[in-house]
């Protein structure tokens, strides 16, 4: 298998480091010795998927801290992809170059909804069936992860096991329940998985619909079969693995560098965000704990940066201080520090100048909308001068172009609000002249609003595309000078809106486009809009349904049976200040707001670095 | 404190490009903690310089690159230390110290010799080898940047060896680089074909030598240091 690959298959590819393994910290275990053997499959190309922290944090958990066994796959791009089914080249991992047939599990991380596609188009290269009930007994396990499946329901018809909250925490527990059951027929091994919490296995469930297509009712085929399926919860992420050995890949992947994960979650709690909610509680590693595994990186890989990463890191609570000391060990060997987001005030600005020596080119800051009153709906609790201010520390420090994140479509919008991003732009790059001796470049990315399951919003209606187009037009039509504005594909967002409030039914349809050739639909090259429309027609399914729709408080969605320890009384209420334009505090610097999450799953926020305003959670 | 290296790459990362080789070496440094030196300003990077490149899908077994260091340092202590850290498929095999002020490798390299292994009876390469050196002109159309122009690679082929071992053949052209005609291992894989040899009679290739050409005499960087 190797020698042909490098033989006759690599020769004829764009990219072929993509494909080749052999990197510097590989993990090759004996195949033979491993009790559950386990592809972990990234359904996009391998820069992408290299990129991706979780990834690296399972690799190394099972393969360094279990008897088990995980080697890597990605999605081959379509170059690639021609080739090996022409040459009948089976999709093989990087570390044995072993077809994914003769693994026990196939592990997919859904980071993405519009990946699924490339899932199976990934099982159909390894030969393996697509609809899970067309597996038989020798076929792995199709298993997914990651964040995408806090709504399993539209890929349930595909997937033997979705595996629901922190991967640290289940997969080994997993992969163990795997072996303990190898020798038993299929049906009863997943009926013993379905006993661990965070496992859901889709076939042991019967779902039924109102007459207006709307879930009537969700229940356990079979007695014993949880009615609800709880996330997995790291309670404490300081002790929790991560890898001081991650693998150093050779081509220039997307996240070229070492990374911690300085905490996880994100209580801000803006209404429009998903991993805001699904990932709570916040918690924080210490500053020890991160040192130690930043030498233990660099020793292990060379990298020249290191990466402070979470979902806010300039709200990590010792963040100044970590920032400093890991300056004042690495700068001097010439490894850089790189804070990936940073938050709208100008403290961020100033830390961002201390630690990045390096020149400063683009400063990306996310005020989301334009104008207050939008700014409270959403919860994006920044004020215009707080940006402004904030605008003005990087100027005045040089930096020369800035870049701001909006979202358009949002629940409430009117036409004031799209002025307030138009006005606010205008802002941005008049405080960039009075400072900059060269011309300053001000630019904006709008995302179109998506509701997703589990946020407050996941009661509102999506924009349709006819209007998320009116607004586009408006807004360049409206812009200032020397401001670029570019909008997210409104259709691809619109197909997102499908998928993430989906349900069952849309297995159908999916099926359908992914047969009429669509694949990697998050690259623009590849997304085909009209073949979706084609197989949604086909399947005699409504795809406005789950997005220009605005579902019922009343309404059961496909995803209530997933507990993510938010109470759904809370988003509602949440919802409901949203219309009232009302605003909630984070609950580290303020009282608790009552999510459900601390007292229901028995977890606290956990901040490691003395923030004194921080409470804890107590009701 | 400057040190030029001779290194080799395995046939399993043939498929990297100059610039991920390059960040393979600068890794490695710092896995070492050898005491490179870093150039100034607001983005220092390690002062190395690779010498020419080598082509993606082509291994090699006698590359070179320079390095200064901070602090001085004997050859044997230096290849030690990066063998230590470099992954497999890479290794240092020679290294010396060389004056600050020598000439670097992309300006004094003129030369590299390039090995074919061939599923052929070694009497036929024989014979191409001879075709091939005493052919008037070698015209093939040019795999550089002026894609498809006409190209006559007849000025930079010095001399051509053949050898036979375990069932394959192998033909070595020692080839010019830059003047006075810049001549690709793939352009020499096309003048394979076009002399009758067929493209999957050919099993692999690679590059063992980078010259600098003097007269009939073929140094290595390491051999004449100017």
């Amino acid at each position: 298998m190797k020698e042909k690959l490098f033989k006759d298959i690599l020769p004829k590819v764009s990219k072929p480091v993509r494909y080749m393994g052999n990197e510097l910290n590989i993990i090759r275990k004996d195949w033979n010795k491993a009790k559950t053997r386990m592809a972990f499959a990234f359904p996009d190309v391998y820069e992408v998927g290299m990129s991706h922290v979780g990834g690296k944090i399972l690799y190394g958990l099972i393969n360094e801290t279990t008897e088990h066994l995980l080697e890597r796959t990605f999605a081959p791009w379509p170059d690639m992809e021609e080739v090996m089914r022409r040459e009948n080249i089976p999709l093989y991992t990087l570390e044995s170059y072993r077809p994914l047939r003769d693994f026990d599990v196939i592990g997919f991380t859904m980071q993405y909804e519009l990946s699924i596609t490339n899932i199976l188009n990934m099982l159909d290269l390894a030969g393996i069936p697509l609809w899970s009930n067309e597996r038989d007994e020798k076929s792995p396990l199709v298993v997914v992860g990651g964040p995408v499946v806090f709504n399993p329901e539209p890929y349930a018809d595909f997937i033997d096991v979705f595996l629901i909250g922190d991967g640290e925490e289940l997969l080994p527990e997993f992969l163990d329940a795997v072996y303990a059951t190898k020798d038993l027929p299929k049906a009863e091994r997943l009926l013993k998985m379905t006993k661990i919490e965070g496992v859901y296995v889709p076939r042991f469930y019967e779902v039924e619909y109102n007459e207006d297509g709307t879930v009537k009712k969700m229940f356990p085929k079979i007695p014993g079969v949880p009615e609800k399926v709880k996330k997995r919860v790291v309670k404490d992420l300081d002790s929790a693995y991560f890898p001081e050995k991650p693998i150093l890949p050779y081509m220039n992947v997307v996240h070229d560098r070492a990374v911690l994960e300085v905490m996880r979650g994100c209580q801000r709690g803006c209404r429009f965000c998903h991993a805001g909610i699904v990932y709570r509680p916040v918690r924080e590693r210490s500053i020890d704990t991160l040192k130690k595994q930043a030498e233990a990186q660099i020793k292990n890989t060379g990298y020249e940066e290191i990466s402070l990463t979470s979902l806010s890191t300039l709200d990590y609570s010792g963040v100044e201080k970590l920032a400093r000391e890991l300056v004042a060990e690495f700068g001097a060997r010439g490894i850089g520090i790189s804070l990936p987001s940073l938050r709208v005030d100008a403290f961020s600005i100033d830390l961002a100048n201390e630690i990045q020596k390096v020149r400063k080119t683009t400063l990306t800051l996310a005020p989301e909308a334009g104008t207050q009153r939008m700014r409270n709906i959403i919860n994006k609790n920044v004020t215009e001068e707080q940006l402004l201010e904030a605008v003005e520390a990087a100027f005045k420090s040089g930096w020369n172009s800035v870049k701001l994140y909006f979202m358009i479509g949002l629940p409430e919008e009117t036409e004031e609000d799209l002025d307030g991003i138009i006005e606010l732009l205008d802002k941005v790059r008049n405080i960039g002249r009075r400072y900059s001796k060269r011309a300053v470049e001000v630019r904006a990315s709008l995302a179109c609003f998506v509701p997703k399951a589990h946020t407050p919003f996941q009661w509102q209606p999506q924009a349709s595309i006819t209007e998320l187009e009116a607004k586009i037009k408006y807004m360049n039509s409206k812009k200032g000078k020397n401001i670029k504005l570019s909008f997210h594909d409104s259709r691809t967002s619109y197909l997102e809106g499908v998928m993430s409030r989906g349900n069952r039914k849309l297995s159908k349809a999916i099926y359908s486009a992914y047969k009429k050739g669509c694949k990697f639909d998050g690259w623009t090259e590849y997304f085909h809009f009209d073949r979706w429309m084609e197989a949604f027609r086909e399947t005699d399914i409504d795809p406005d349904f789950w997005t220009v729709r605005k579902p019922s408080y009343e309404e059961i969605f496909p995803w209530d049976f997933i507990d993510i320890g938010v109470t759904k009384a809370f988003l509602k209420s949440e919802n409901e200040k949203a219309l009232k334009e009302m605003t909630t505090p984070d609950c580290r610097h303020d009282k608790c707001t009552g999510c459900g999450i601390c007292p229901r799953f028995g977890v606290d926020i956990d901040i490691r670095e003395g923030d004194k305003n921080a409470h804890s959670c107590r009701i | 404190m400057r040190i030029r290296a001779e290194y080799s790459v395995s046939p399993d990362l043939r498929f990297l490009s100059n610039l991920e080789m390059m960040r393979l070496i600068e890794r490695s440094l710092r896995r070492a903690s050898l005491p490179y030196a870093l150039t100034e300003g607001f983005n220092p990077h390690i002062k190395l310089s690779l010498g020419t490149v080598l082509p993606v899908g082509v291994w090699g077994t006698r590359e070179y690159f320079d390095l200064d260091l901070n602090e001085d340092m004997k050859p044997e202590e230096f290849m030690y230390r990066i063998n230590q850290v470099l992954p497999e498929g890479v290794r240092v095999n020679e290294a010396q110290v060389i004056p600050e002020k020598a000439a670097s490798l992309m300006k004094i390299i003129n030369s590299a010799s390039y090995t074919f292994a061939l599923n052929e009876p070694e009497e036929k390469i024989v014979r191409l080898k001879e075709e091939i050196l005493k052919a008037e002109s070698l015209k093939i159309k040019s795999r550089g940047k002026k894609k498809n122009v006409e190209k006559d690679l007849k000025a930079g082929i010095y001399k051509a060896e053949v050898k036979y071992e375990k069932g394959q053949s192998y033909i070595t052209f020692f080839v010019s680089v830059g003047e006075p005609v810049n001549v690709r291992y793939d352009e020499l894989n096309d003048l394979l074909l076009r002399y009758g040899i067929s493209e999957e009679k050919i099993t692999d290739i690679c590059r063992n030598g980078n010259y600098i050409k003097e007269g009939e005499f073929f140094y290595t960087p390491l051999e004449k240091v100017i």
